[in-house]
């Protein structure tokens, strides 16, 4: 029964590896072809967001009165002019920074703290539980647009509060998405014999429910990145976030709508990047949702 | 409940030789663990489930001792207030005569000597671990290098019967139901325990592989020198592996003692009747009718008296009215019922 392997070399052998869980769900993930596009045109959005000096054509803030309002394919401005002239292409490069910014920003700050929210009531339970869960959903009950906007209002217009009023709107569902998954993991067998090892909490929560948690966790969240980009964009459009001359996508959809009967097309172009933007991050998480479906 | 509870005294039943009183290595006192029902908007408790309702008994060093008793008895609650996994609502767990989370007895050192076996082979080992890291988890939380424990952990994967080289580097679900069993057996044997609690280890198990993890524990047993406790509803393996046998029923213990004068001489109703719901292998001996009719009551209002006394055939009006302690019945052989407890009031009973 019990073989007779020296335990030199059993200290020395080479050990068979299987393949780890993310490796597993990466290979899962590339076989999807639609989420590897959606993937692609977010890393090309994320490479222009980064390289917009080097790529737009024109300065985005230089206007001029004499060319407002160009439609698309106008010679040396492909994309068209806006409202003061300046020219749409080099506007919406530039403005992937901020809409791209604006939508990420919020929902890591969020999964930071609402993973921290939602694990430690799950994995504390009781009391603790009660009180933190409540809280959150009397944060919860306000429908999130309403709530960007009434915090926004309070603050006042601006970046840094329009990024603070989406964090605080995104934590709630996170939360609760972390301390459900929480719950039902702290309560499995492993968890339970981690204890009975003499585990503490720490070395229980990092070793043990953080690797099984944050996953679906992960995936809510790049979910609620397309959300958060559109609720931007709203801010912007509202005169709550970005402020003017700055190009955001959301902004530039206000500041373009009074030309909506005379250059529709160019004024559809900011929603268009935003509706690109969101539909695929939507699409990447679909497909890394269930390349983590793993079935073991 | 403590009133009328009686403290087993060292039997020595592990040990058929020698007949010096041993020291008990874990005893449990009059552990009490109810379970609030909670109902109401606020939560408030109006019932509670007596999950685990005054159970006493020592386990001697060396020794395995089984506990049966039908779903339900509180067999596995018991394992877990053992194991300090919940805290019992009263009595106590000594570990040599030493309460764990006591100055003399931390509970990290207590669980370092005593250890569980779950019986959800799948459910008990991380998912996202390598099953070396599962093994080497638990001596690297007692200060082990983690260097250290790996190779710990790959030792004890070759002393279960899993070669290392083959199995550390895997994932629990590439493993079979058996095999994941060997590897919780080992990590229980990563903090080189005294005693290891076995919650239906191999009731999940095919019959084959069963067998086979039996003997890895009896080989470890001898090997190490273990102490378990064997906590099945499989009457055979539980007569196979253990040398005393604790029976429970709701929440209480209604008769302890050696393997053999159990199986061959119960002296509680309720042994016999369970005893008696075990398939003979003789065609010629099958069983003609159910020996135990019914569910066992409600444990959240348990019969009163003897909690058997609703199933029992010798029930009388003193069952009913009074609890029965457990009564010395034989060496080493305890019952909890009042015809063998003299001067009960029984008919049955000796005057």
């Amino acid at each position: 029964m019990v073989q007779a392997v020296a335990p030199a070399m059993i200290d020395d052998a080479t050990i068979e590896r299987s393949p780890g869980y993310w490796s597993t769900v990466w290979r899962r993930f590339r076989r999807d072809p639609v989420a590897m596009i959606a993937l692609g045109v977010i890393v090309l959005l994320i490479l222009i967001a980064i390289l917009a000096p080097y790529i737009a054509p024109h300065d985005p803030f230089r206007g001029a009165t004499l060319r407002r309002l160009r439609p698309p394919g106008t010679p040396g401005y492909l994309l068209g002019t806006d409202e003061l002239g300046r020219d749409m292409l080099s506007r919406l490069i530039y403005g992937a920074r901020l809409s791209l910014f604006m939508g990420v920003t919020p929902v890591f700050l969020a999964l930071f703290i609402g993973s921290a929210i939602g694990v430690t009531a799950g994995y504390v339970g009781g009391i603790v539980n009660t009180l933190l869960m409540r809280t959150i959903d009397i944060i919860f009950a306000f429908p999130s647009v309403l709530l960007a906007i009434a915090l926004s209002g309070a603050m006042g217009a601006g970046i840094v509060n329009g990024l603070i009023s989406l964090t605080i709107v995104f934590i709630p569902p996170i939360a609760r998405i972390a301390e459900s998954v929480t719950t039902s993991v702290r309560s499995l067998d492993y968890v339970e014999a981690a204890r009975a090892s003499g585990a503490g909490a720490l070395s229980i929560v990092r070793k043990h429910v953080l690797g099984n948690v944050l996953g679906p966790i992960f995936v809510y969240a790049m979910s609620l990145i397309a959300v958060s980009m559109i609720l931007a964009s709203g801010l912007s459009f509202l005169g709550l976030g970005v402020r003017p001359p700055e190009p955001e996508w959301g902004l530039m959809l206000n500041t373009l709508r009074t030309a909506l009967y005379t250059q529709p097309m160019l004024c559809a172009l900011p929603g268009i990047m935003i509706f690109i933007t969101s539909i695929s991050f939507n699409l990447l998480t679909d497909g890394l949702r269930s390349a983590m479906d793993i079935k073991a | 409940m403590a009133s009328d509870t009686v403290m087993t005294r060292a039997p020595a039943a592990a040990q058929a030789t020698g007949s010096e009183p041993v020291r008990p290595l874990l005893e449990a006192a009059d552990l009490v663990k109810h379970f609030p029902i909670k109902s109401g908007l606020l939560g408030r408790s109006n019932a509670v489930v007596r999950a685990v309702d005054g159970v006493t008994f020592s386990l001697y060093p060396g020794e395995t001792l089984g506990i049966v008793g039908e779903s339900g008895c509180g067999k596995s609650t018991t394992a877990r207030v053992l194991m300090n996994l919940i805290k019992p609502d009263s009595g106590n767990v000594l570990l040599n005569g030493r309460a764990p989370g006591t100055p003399e007895l931390s509970l990290k050192a207590f669980r370092s000597q005593v250890q569980m076996v779950f019986q959800d082979s799948y459910a008990s080992l991380n998912p996202r671990l390598t099953v070396e890291d599962s093994i080497a988890y638990g001596p690297t939380v007692h200060g082990v290098s983690g260097t250290d424990a790996v190779r710990r952990a790959r030792r004890l994967l070759d002393r279960v019967g899993l070669d290392p080289r083959r199995f550390a580097g895997r994932y629990p679900h590439e493993l079979s139901g058996g095999q994941r069993q060997r590897v919780n057996i080992a990590r229980a044997l990563a903090l080189e325990p005294k005693v290891i609690i076995l919650d239906e280890a191999v009731s999940a198990l095919d019959k084959s592989v069963e067998a086979q993890v039996l003997n890895l524990l009896l080989d470890l047993k001898e090997e190490i020198g273990l102490t378990y406790i064997f906590i099945s509803h499989d009457l055979e393996v539980v007569r196979f592996i253990a040398n005393r046998v604790m029976v429970m029923y709701l929440g209480r213990v209604a008769e302890i003692g050696p393997t053999d004068a159990l199986y061959t001489g119960g002296r509680h109703p309720y042994t016999t009747a369970l005893l008696g719901s075990m398939l003979s292998m003789d065609p010629d001996e099958r069983t003609m009718e159910a020996p135990l009719a019914g569910d066992p009551p409600n444990p959240i209002d348990p019969p009163s008296g003897c909690r058997f006394h609703t199933r029992c055939s010798f029930a009388e009006s003193v069952c009913s009215a009074k609890t029965p302690a457990l009564t010395v019945s034989g060496t080493g052989h305890f019952t909890a019922c009042h015809m063998v407890d003299p001067g009960s009031g029984h008919s049955k009973a000796a005057a």
